[in-house]
């Protein structure tokens, strides 16, 4: 398919689907059809991949240390909070 | 649910039930291990909800507060994580409904479509291709950042939630009393946000 054809209804309904086809939640059916497409859809298939490239980027978000001045402060309000639940 | 069908329910037995069991036996000595467990967690959470350090400091105060006065009443009927991911997330939402931003944007798949003929790609780009570890440095990790607190809240906490802290899409509905249909648009909206937000970045370099 080349770019001029692209405006097209079931590109518009795959792409919906684009993520939950990442996380493996999609039925056998819809999978095949989903790589059937893409395979002959240009557009579809950058469209999966940067997609995929982002899920991927995401995932390596960095988590920052806890400031130790906090971690000591929330030890002390632990250390000072009554020594049962309140009822 | 009748009283005995929630006793005859099985408990789920995560790495955390013989802590909490010993908690809720009168061992309070060992609540501490409980947040040194997941302080680092949810400071994280908190900092990606929040924006602010002062403010993730306060999610985590609150909710290990909350856990505190509610832990007697959790039934193991899901992971202790879930629950308390729970109790996070609903302090954040608090937090934000106290402040004073505007009211929060809604995304539509409409505005990820291709505008023009001229907006369709031909070609995978590089970023998209290149080995993670080749293009992962500090500058992008700082935009992945960028990018992840410029989403609208209820779009962020489901993506923070599902690819950052790894729960399923399952957990992600229970966690936030959603359905699991609306966990998945939002996710793909905020992935898609965030896919326009970096292709921005790489088209800019």
């Amino acid at each position: 398919m080349n770019k001029d054809e692209h405006e097209h209804e079931h590109c518009l309904e795959l792409f919906e689907k684009l993520s939950e086809y990442l996380d493996n939640e999609l039925d056998e059916v819809t999978c095949k059809d989903i790589e059937k497409h893409i395979k002959e859809c240009v557009p579809c298939f950058v469209c999966l991949q940067t997609l995929k490239r982002t899920v991927d980027l995401c995932k390596q978000s960095e988590s920052k240390p806890v400031p130790k001045d906090f971690s000591k402060k929330l030890k002390k309000i632990i250390q000072e909070m009554p020594k049962s639940p309140p009822a | 649910m009748t009283a005995r069908e929630r006793t005859n329910r099985k408990k789920i037995k995560d790495k955390d039930f013989e802590l909490i069991q010993a908690i809720n036996s009168g061992q309070f000595d060992r609540f501490p291990d409980l947040v040194k467990r997941y302080e680092h967690k949810l400071y994280n959470f908190g900092l990606r909800m929040c924006r602010d350090a002062a403010d993730a400091e306060d999610t985590v105060q609150e909710t290990f507060l909350n856990v505190f006065k509610y832990l007697k009443d959790f039934r193991y009927e899901t992971k202790f994580k879930n629950w308390l991911y729970r109790l996070a997330a609903s302090t954040c939402i608090k937090k934000r409904r106290k402040s004073k931003f505007a009211p929060e944007r809604e995304l539509s798949l409409d505005e990820f479509l291709p505008q023009d003929q001229a907006e369709i790609p031909d070609q995978v780009p590089r970023w998209a291709l290149m080995p993670l570890d080749k293009l992962l440095n500090d500058e992008l990790l700082d935009k992945i950042n960028a990018a992840i607190f410029s989403l609208p809240e209820k779009y962020r906490l489901v993506i923070v939630l599902r690819d950052i802290e790894g729960f399923s899409t399952a957990e992600t509905a229970q966690i936030l009393n959603l359905s699991d249909a609306n966990v998945k648009v939002r996710l793909h909206r905020a992935r898609l946000f965030l896919r326009d937000k970096l292709k921005g970045y790489f088209e800019n370099e």
